[in-house]
């Protein structure tokens, strides 16, 4: 069953981790709630599923810390939408966090490495 | 921005979400119907998204608290019924508690309505047995000239007097006071004065204060005092002043007549004055008992003999008071206690249920980043709201149950018109309420946001562990509320025997069909012209149609006035010299002009016999006329009863009660036997014994026969100013009464009359042992129907939440009756347990009820089994039909819904 597969392939996103991507997400241009799960998904090839009782909270958090902003835009079809921006206090947010995973990725493969050489050979 | 606006922005942003899921969806290819459904599937509860999102906001104080009682609300209204039940519980429990301390508050605990009420006590002697007495006139004297520590001291006495003058002739509660009464209570008179030196001297002028109500009712609210006279006992008495609204001390006093203007008796056994003061400031209650003890001590010691007071006690008046209604009071006090008790245990296990099954709702929240704060403070704000509610109806019901309790009240409870409900009380219980819950919700939060459960919901597998740790409390508070309930289930179970053993008691006459009528006759009659009325008002009653058998007496059995008691002599005639029964025939005809030696000459002759114990008895002092045992259907048990032929002239006769022949005559004959009891109605002529007549418990039901010496009062009416006619009824008792009341009013119109029945006074002597009946009775009923919910809701429940376990037991082959001995069983065992631990605490509890109960013991086993045995079949009973709903669980389909 092609649905049950796709739930074994889901991983459960890390604590703290969901920032970060919906600021990464906002980095390649300004986006509504929907487009930013539809994103993550896609783009993390249907790995992560944000839901959506995580993301709204998430985005409502990061707007009120400043490094988002919103503002209503109609679309195509003539509906209202609500639109997330980054900010340049989240940029700045971003870089960090950013530098942060990436010490903890470091950090990971150090520990890691040799298993998944390993594996290779 | 508006919290409103925000509101609705975020439900338009979810709105679009779902709107671009559905529509992705389409676009994929499927149908309108499926697209829509999977995106709000995907979504998930839009509410609690929304909920946890606004969280994120950020709130202040109050609109949190806002929101998280409507959310709270929200949640009560998706449970009616859970809702309805616990607030209803909760309120009997507030209501009731509040209700009853509302009472015991205005009644033993609220300061009297007079200026510095705690400075004032009542003061009573002490005699050898500890006994509290009376004191005499002289030993007043003696404190009050000797001791320091009172600013003033007061004695009175009280009693019933036929009183003309006013709208018609009545009989009202009058007290004599001597001076300083009124300066004791600091009262000031509203209108006029009170007592001025000329009326507090010897043989000064009378003069009467009134009681406010007394002046509005009785003398028509007329400012101007001076034409205001009235005739009190048959002497005429100006009224000189009222008092303020709301002063009825003693008693119900409506009238005050100042003791001093009378001669009193110099004799230090001369008791029968009450004695009030108040402590001069400065002075501790401890300070002025323990000189009036010292004072009271070297009085006796300086007049030992002929006299009883060996020691004086002073007394707050409040306590003095409402001595006899307290320890009932007190036991109803925590009677509803506990009440309230039972009540929040309900509203715990409701409580409880409702958090185990809401135990999904709760992880999810945690897990959506609700923390435990937030939880608990949800779980607060609804316990909040609960109690509040409950509250709100628990005060609705204190005031009508408070009104109710007035309304059934016995009349002798002291302060009843202070009584209001107690706002104090009321918060009082409510927080008490809003503790139990609140902790409880704190408990449940506490636990929802722990990892284990989180783990549990994440695992999706039963959520058994934490509705097994649930279930268990839940049974714990269910075997406390059995225990509850048991101890007032056995409170009520004594005071019911006892009631019925009160009913079975037999009071030694008939009270059916016997009506009387209550009248005071004139002081100034004389003895003769008094004989002469009463053989008249007897002739023309036994003339009126209907009456079969009419009398009179001095004192009904029963009633509220109570007996006079007093010692007589067992003289022997042959013990009489000629000059003694010369003096004696002299005093009984001339009594004023008997020379200063003659009463010293009866004084020394009397004052040996009355001094030696042996030769003394103790009786009652009752006058009654011939037909009297016979509307009362008293029987004679030896001799005979009065007769006709027993005239003033005649030899005097007594009829005397079975046990007081008993007691006085032990191993001999009592008829024949003289006896002098001229102390009581000033005839020194002695009694000779013709019969005797059946036991009668005079004053209570619940105490022994009373030892009566009667005495005709158609040869010494004395006694029989006031007095009672009793009238056995052959008809309509009220056409005879209106007959009876025509007849007394033709013959004098001042003479006032109160009619009453027998029924009504033997109801009446009982009405503060069925007022205690019923309310421990209301509450003990009460605390079963909520333990019956309570275990319905315990185990209802538990089989809910077993359902998977039931079904698989079942699918292994359980047949239903073994299925329902296991749910059954659990019930049975908690109650055990409960029925185990309220048996141990009732037989600790129930002692302090020893004043309350009648002919059976605290312990009586027939009580405590019949109880338990009562509370395990009911436990059954609210047991089975979840237990039967377990037997038809479908293990297919149990299985399944896991």
């Amino acid at each position: 069953m092609a649905k049950s597969t796709r739930y074994q392939n889901r991983i459960e996103l890390l604590q703290g981790t969901l920032d970060l991507l919906i600021l990464e997400t906002l980095r390649w241009g300004p986006q509504h709630g929907y487009g930013i799960s539809q994103a993550i998904r896609i783009n993390s090839g249907d790995v992560l599923d944000v839901e959506t009782g995580s993301l709204y909270p998430a985005l409502h958090r990061l707007h009120k810390q400043g490094w988002i902003s919103s503002e209503w835009k109609t679309s195509d079809n003539n509906q209202r939408v609500k639109i997330y921006r980054l900010t340049a206090q989240g940029k700045k947010r971003l870089a960090a966090e950013r530098s942060r995973w990436d010490r903890l990725l470091e950090a990971m493969a150090g520990i890691l490495g040799p298993k998944a050489k390993e594996n290779e050979a | 921005m508006t919290r409103h606006k925000r509101d609705q922005e975020l439900k338009e942003e979810l709105e679009a979400h779902l709107r671009m899921a559905a529509q992705d969806r389409m676009d994929r290819g499927e149908s309108h119907a499926d697209a829509q459904a999977n995106a709000n599937r995907e979504l998930g509860n839009a509410a609690l998204v929304a909920e946890v999102t606004r969280e994120t906001w950020g709130w202040t104080g109050l609109h949190r608290f806002v929101h998280d009682l409507r959310y709270g609300a929200r949640v009560l209204r998706r449970n009616p019924v859970f809702a309805a039940v616990a607030i209803f519980t909760l309120a009997l429990g507030i209501g009731a508690t509040t209700a009853i301390f509302s009472v015991v508050y205005g009644v033993l605990l609220q300061p009297l309505p007079y200026h510095n009420p705690e400075q004032i006590v009542r003061l009573r002697g002490v005699d050898a047995k500890g006994n509290q007495i009376s004191f005499s006139d002289a030993n007043f004297a003696d404190v009050r000239a000797q001791s320091r520590s009172f600013e003033g001291l007061a004695e009175y006495h009280f009693g019933v007097d036929a009183v003309s003058g006013g709208s018609e002739p009545k009989r009202v509660p009058v007290a004599y006071v001597s001076h300083d009464f009124f300066s004791v209570f600091a009262i000031q008179p509203v209108i006029g004065r009170v007592f001025a030196s000329e009326e507090e001297k010897p043989n000064g002028a009378s003069a009467a204060v009134v009681s406010y109500s007394f002046w509005k009712d009785y003398l028509g609210g007329r400012t101007d005092l001076s034409s205001a006279n009235l005739v009190v006992a048959n002497q005429a008495v100006p009224v000189i002043g009222v008092l303020p609204i709301g002063f009825r001390y003693p008693e119900d006093t409506q009238l005050w007549l100042s003791s001093d203007v009378s001669i009193k008796p110099t004799s230090r056994t001369a008791g029968g004055w009450q004695v009030v003061g108040r402590i001069r400031d400065g002075f501790t209650l401890q300070q002025a008992s323990a000189e009036l003890s010292g004072v009271a001590r070297r009085i006796y010691r300086q007049f030992s003999e002929d006299n009883y007071m060996h020691n004086a006690v002073a007394i707050p008046l409040r306590d003095a008071l409402t001595e006899k209604a307290r320890p009932a009071l007190l036991i109803l006090l925590e009677i509803s206690g506990l009440l309230l008790l039972v009540a929040c245990a309900n509203v715990m296990n409701l409580l409880l249920a409702q958090a185990t099954a809401r135990e999904n709702e709760l992880a999810i929240r945690s897990a959506l980043g609700a923390s435990r704060k937030r939880l608990i403070r949800q779980f607060l704000a609804e316990s909040l709201l609960l109690c509040f509610a409950g509250g709100l109806a628990g005060f609705g019901l204190a005031y009508a149950g408070l009104r109710l309790l007035l309304s059934l009240a016995p009349q002798n409870l002291p302060r009843l018109n202070d009584v209001a409900v107690n706002l104090p009380v009321l918060l009082f219980a409510m927080a008490v309420s809003l503790a139990l819950a609140g902790a409880l919700g704190v408990f449940t939060a506490y636990r929802a946001g722990s990892a284990d459960l989180q783990a549990s919901i994440a695992q999706g597998s039963s959520r058994l562990s934490g509705a097994h740790k649930n279930q268990r409390t839940g049974r714990t508070i269910m075997a406390a509320q059995v225990a509850v309930t048991l101890v007032l289930m056995v409170g009520a179970g004594l005071l019911g025997r006892s009631f019925l053993r009160v009913l079975s008691v037999d009071p030694g006459f008939r009270t059916e069909e016997v009506v009387t009528l209550d009248l005071s006759f004139s002081g100034r009659d004389g003895n003769g012209q008094r004989i002469a009325r009463l053989q008249q008002i007897l002739a023309q009653l036994h003339a009126i149609p209907g009456v079969a058998e009419a009398g009179t007496t001095s004192d009904l059995p029963l009633g509220t006035g109570g007996y006079s008691d007093g010692t007589f002599a067992l003289v022997n005639p042959q013990q009489l010299s000629p000059q003694t029964l010369s003096l004696i025939q002299r005093y009984t005809n001339l009594k004023g002009e008997l020379s200063k030696a003659d009463y010293q000459a009866l004084g020394d002759f009397f004052t040996p016999l009355f001094a030696d114990k042996a030769h003394t008895g103790l009786g009652n002092y009752v006058a009654a006329s011939p037909g009297y045992f016979r509307a009362l259907n008293i029987p004679l048990k030896r001799g005979r009863f009065f007769t006709d032929a027993d005239t003033v002239d005649a030899p005097h006769v007594a009829v005397i009660s079975e046990s007081l022949a008993r007691q006085t005559w032990p191993d001999r004959d009592p008829l024949g036997q003289t006896i002098e009891y001229g102390n009581m109605d000033g005839d020194l002529r002695l009694l000779t014994v013709v019969g005797v007549a059946g036991d009668v418990r005079g004053t209570s039901l619940e105490k022994p026969p009373t030892p009566i010496v009667y005495v005709n009062c158609l040869q010494r009416p004395q006694k029989a100013g006031e007095l009672s006619l009793v009238i056995r009824t052959a008809g309509d008792p009220s056409t005879t009464l209106s007959a009876a009341r025509r007849v007394i009013r033709e013959l004098d119109p001042s003479i006032p009359v109160k009619t009453n029945t027998f029924t009504r006074i033997f109801s009446a002597s009982l009405a503060s042992r069925r007022f205690n009946l019923m309310l421990v009775g209301a509450f003990a009923v009460t605390a079963l129907l909520l333990a019956i919910a309570g275990i319905y809701g315990v185990l209802a429940y538990s089989v809910t939440r077993r359902t998977r376990e039931f079904g698989v037991r079942i699918a292994l082959g359980a047949n239903s009756s073994s299925v329902l001995k296991l749910v059954l069983g659990q019930a049975v065992s908690t109650t055990l347990i409960g029925v185990l631990v309220g048996g141990i605490a009732a037989y600790a509890l129930t002692r302090l009820m020893e004043s309350m109960v009648f002919g059976v013991s605290t312990s009586d086993p027939l009580t405590y089994a019949g109880v338990a045995g009562l509370l395990i079949a009911v436990a059954l009973l609210a047991a089975y039909v979840p237990a039967r709903r377990a037997t038809r669980i479908d293990p297919m389909i149990a299985l399944r819904t896991e």
